[in-house]
This record gives C-alpha cells, sequence and structure tokens, in this order.
C-alpha cells in the first residue's frame, strides 16, 4: 500500500521521464521499492537505459536488478522477445542461479506452457521448500490457468505457514469476493485486522462485505467498521462515509415497526451526510445535488 | 411481448467501455449501459446511447454499487434515460464465462426491464481488431429469454448488438494507440477522489 505522497513522488517522476527530462533510474527504483505494478512505463524507460552502454555502465552493479526488473515487466506486457533477453544476460552473468531461474519458470508461465512452468517452480522448491516468492508464482499459476478453486487452496496452504503475509490474505479475500464467498472474505479481512489494527483499508473491506451478506447483525457490525475507518482517516474517506448511510437505512429498514429504544440514534449518518456534503461542495460541486438527492432517498424514515 | 429485440450500442457508449477494461487490464472491470427502448412492437430496439463505468476492483460487494446506481439513476433519469444493461469485462483473457456477479446485477436490471442486456468483453474479438477490420462490437451479448436464464445471443450468426456508428471500432483502435485509456474515470476512481468525473464529459472533447 502506498501513501498519497509516495504516488505522487512516483507519478512526478515517471511524467519527467515521459517527457524526456531523465531520471528514469529514481523513477525505476521508487516503482521497485513501492512494489508497483506500472509494466509498461517500466518497460520503456528501464530499455532506455538498458540499451545505452553509457547509461548501463554507470549504474554498476544495480544493471543486473535492471535486468531483472525489465524482465518481469517485458513479461507483463506480454513482450516476450524482450523478457527473454534479459534472462540470457542475466543467465550468462549468474549461470546456476536460483534467483534466474525463478525468472526462466516465469517465462514458462508467461509464455502459457503450464506444465513447464510448474515443473520448473517445483524443482526449484525441492532445495528451497519455503521460498515464498515461488510458492505464491504457484498460486498465480493456478490462477492464470482458471482453476480459481484450486487457487485458493494453494493460497490457503500457503498462509498457513506464512500467516504473516498480509497481501497474501489480502489476495485470497478479493478471490472470495469474486466468487461472492463473501463470509469467507469476512475471515480473511478478520484476520488482518487483528494483526494490523491500524489500517483503515481493511476496516473499510470489511464493512463491505459484512454490508453485502446483510442481515441486522452484519449491518450493525458493518456500521462500526465505516465508523473506525473514518475515525482512522479522519473523516476523509468518503467510502466509508457513504457506507455509514447505507448502514443506517438498511438497518432502518430491517427495523420498521420495533420498538422506537431498538432504533439507532440518527446522529451518525447525519454527521457522515454534513461530511459528504461538505466535501462535494468544496471538490465536486456539479454532482453536489446528485449527492443530495442520494442522502434524502437513503434518510431515515419513521 | 412482439418481435425479437436488437440492441444498437452508440460510439461513445462503447468506447469508454472498452477502454474502462483496456486501463485495468489485470483486473475484471464493469460498466452499466445507459439509454432508452424505441423501434416498434414488432421490431423493438434498446439504443444504448451512454455508459458509465463503474469498478475494477472488489467487484462483488454491494455498497458501492448502490451508491452508483442511484446516482446514475437520478442523473440519466432526468435526460429520461434508464439503466437498460451491464457490462463486465473478466480478469483473465481466456475467461469468456458470464459470471454470477454479472448475472446478479443483470437481474437485479431485468426487474425493471426485461429486454435488459448484459454485454461481456470479447477478449479475442478485441485482440483481433489490430489485425483485421471488423465491423461488429468486440462484445458478446446475452439476454434472459422465457427460460429466465442468461443466453448468449448471436451464436447463430444473426447479429443482434450493432454498433450505430459502424466506424466506431476504427475510431476506438485510434484512441487504444494514443492510449486515451488512460484518462478514462470510473466510480472506483471517484470514490477515491471526488473530484473526479465518472460522467467523464471531458473525455471525448
Amino acid at each position: 500500500m502506498v501513501s498519497k505522497t509516495e504516488e505522487a513522488e512516483v507519478n512526478r517522476l515517471e511524467s519527467q521521464a515521459d517527457n524526456g527530462g531523465g531520471g528514469e533510474w529514481e523513477y525505476l527504483s521508487l516503482v521497485r521499492k513501492l512494489k508497483l505494478r506500472r509494466p509498461d512505463k517500466v518497460l520503456k524507460h528501464g530499455l532506455t537505459i538498458l540499451n545505452d552502454p553509457k547509461k548501463r555502465s554507470s549504474l554498476g552493479h544495480d544493471e543486473w536488478t535492471l535486468y531483472e526488473q525489465v524482465a518481469i515487466a517485458a513479461m507483463d506486457c506480454h513482450c516476450l522477445d524482450v523478457a527473454q533477453d534479459c534472462i540470457k544476460v542475466l543467465q550468462k552473468k549468474f549461470p546456476e542461479s536460483k534467483r534466474v531461474g525463478r525468472l526462466e519458470a516465469m517465462l514458462l508461465e508467461a509464455k502459457g506452457s503450464w506444465a513447464e512452468a510448474e515443473k520448473a517452480y517445483l524443482s526449484l522448491l525441492e532445495d528451497n521448500p519455503l521460498d515464498q516468492v515461488i510458492l505464491k508464482r504457484r498460486v498465480a499459476l493456478t490462477k492464470a490457468q482458471g482453476d480459481i478453486s484450486g487457487a485458493i487452496q494453494r493460497l490457503s496452504e500457503y498462509l498457513e505457514v506464512f500467516m504473516a503475509d498480509h497481501e497474501a490474505w489480502r489476495e485470497l479475500a478479493e478471490i472470495y469476493v469474486s466468487l461472492q464467498m463473501y463470509k469467507q472474505a469476512a475471515f480473511c479481512y478478520e484476520e488482518l485486522i487483528l494483526s494490523q489494527p491500524m489500517i483503515p483499508l481493511y476496516h473499510l473491506a470489511y464493512a463491505d462485505v459484512l454490508y453485502t451478506l446483510g442481515g441486522l447483525e452484519n449491518l450493525q457490525t458493518a456500521k462500526k467498521y465505516y465508523a473506525s475507518t473514518i475515525d482512522l482517516t479522519g473523516g476523509k474517506n468518503n467510502r466509508a462515509l457513504f457506507g455509514v448511510c447505507l448502514c443506517t437505512f438498511a438497518v432502518a429498514q430491517l427495523t420498521k415497526g420495533r420498538y422506537k429504544e431498538d432504533k439507532e440514534s440518527p446522529e451518525l449518518q447525519s454527521l457522515a451526510a454534513a461530511a459528504l456534503e461538505k466535501d462535494y461542495k468544496l471538490r465536486a460541486p456539479s454532482k453536489l445535488s446528485l449527492l443530495g438527492s442520494t442522502l434524502r432517498s437513503l434518510k431515515l424514515s419513521s | 411481448m412482439g418481435g425479437v429485440s436488437r440492441y444498437e450500442i452508440g460510439q461513445n457508449a462503447y468506447i469508454k467501455l472498452v477502454l474502462h477494461a483496456l486501463k485495468h487490464k489485470t483486473s475484471a472491470a464493469n460498466g452499466v449501459l445507459l439509454g432508452r427502448l424505441s423501434g416498434s412492437d414488432a421490431s423493438p430496439v434498446v439504443e444504448v446511447t451512454d455508459s458509465v463505468p463503474l469498478f475494477h476492483s472488489q467487484i462483488g460487494v454491494l455498497a458501492p454499487l448502490e451508491i452508483a446506481l442511484i446516482m446514475i439513476e437520478e442523473h440519466y433519469g432526468a435526460q429520461g434515460l434508464s439503466i437498460v444493461g451491464y457490462f463486465h469485462a473478466n480478469e483473465r483473457f481466456d475467461d469468456a464465462e458470464l459470471g454470477n456477479i454479472a448475472k446478479n446485477i443483470g437481474d437485479h436490471i431485468y426487474k425493471n426491464l426485461p429486454q435488459a442486456a448484459l454485454l461481456l468483453l470479447d477478449n479475442k474479438k478485441l485482440e483481433a481488431l489490430s489485425k483485421q477490420k471488423e465491423m461488429a462490437p468486440v462484445m458478446q451479448l446475452f439476454t434472459k429469454d422465457a427460460s429466465k436464464s442468461w443466453k448468449l445471443v448471436g451464436s447463430d450468426g444473426s447479429s443482434r448488438l450493432l454498433l450505430k456508428e459502424p466506424s466506431a471500432n476504427i475510431v476506438l483502435m485510434d484512441y487504444i494507440s494514443s492510449g486515451k485509456w488512460m484518462d478514462i474515470i470510473d466510480f472506483d476512481d471517484h470514490l477515491d477522489d471526488i473530484s473526479k468525473d465518472w460522467l467523464n464529459s471531458e473525455l471525448f472533447k
């Protein structure tokens, strides 16, 4: 996950490089550090450096890191020849390297040679059965072939060993959501919130899943987690603000006719609505009236 | 009920949906189709005059979808248009299946409009566009038949999904090569930054 300042910086470096202002290496290093996926830009700017012998040699040892980064970006862009060329260079420099072996297996994956890629990964795992990158590539391999339940199984097995891998929990949750397996997705978000309780993204995602599951208890809990998201983001998360409004409305629908004491107080919804109105007025005034009618259709009506 | 419906998709509506899918190649993407019913009883036409790209992440959670639909129905209702269908682009290139999320959203639209259209991006046709001229939209059309299940339309060769402007694919290819898909804004983008306009009103200017 990337902060707004980090994202702004990488975008700045990207347009600088795009417009011929140099700084390709700084851009590529930041992309690597933040683990961003921008394959077309990485490919373009990486090749600018690699194809220029002077620029290349000024990198020193970093040259090989760049070959690896460009190889992966090339595979992502389906420029398999470029990937192959980069890998050849690395094979020459580092024969017998496991890290290069991994790239070779990834290239097989990119070509769609599923069985060969699987074989390559398994053989790499023989010497290092706990290589997290390879274990996760096997999950990706399964998913790429369309075997989603297989991917779930492998990812779950992986998480039994590496239960602190947050990105893996997120991936599993997203797979579950795509299959509408919301209870299972909720479990993943619960794990994430337990281990990293101050990250608003997890609270928000959890609330979204609970809201989707529906039912009074889930809606009430969803509202709590939309509220905690608002808390953790200083009131700046519009998704959570909308979430609070939706939950209040949905709960009101379900509790119609019950005793007034059971009903929730409308304060939280009013505050959320006011915050939304303030933000839209400031930053999206053309949509303010649309917001108004949306909020009106969600207002508690007794 | 009358004759079998034809579906005519306008250039801007069509291009927005494909560009959106291209902007988010590594995930699924979806959108709604806006338009109206026209033609005669014997020859009904569903005109898709506009589209709104919706999401490219966590497709399957309801809250953002509900907000989007309320706003979209409100905005387009004032223009006399309504939601006439849904567009989905699968995450994987080889996946040509209409998933359950698409069907569920389709069911919801079907409640108000039995001629509701589900459009699925056809990745192979899209890829082929750069190699050969293509007059038909690079999408597969599904409608709900009498058996109440979503069926692929046109596999018998009948073309019931047509591009209103015959040059739409040429314009699309132009936009693809100029990287226009970078400018597409969807509802996800709007929720993350409300200053971003999900109507894409400046896109084709």
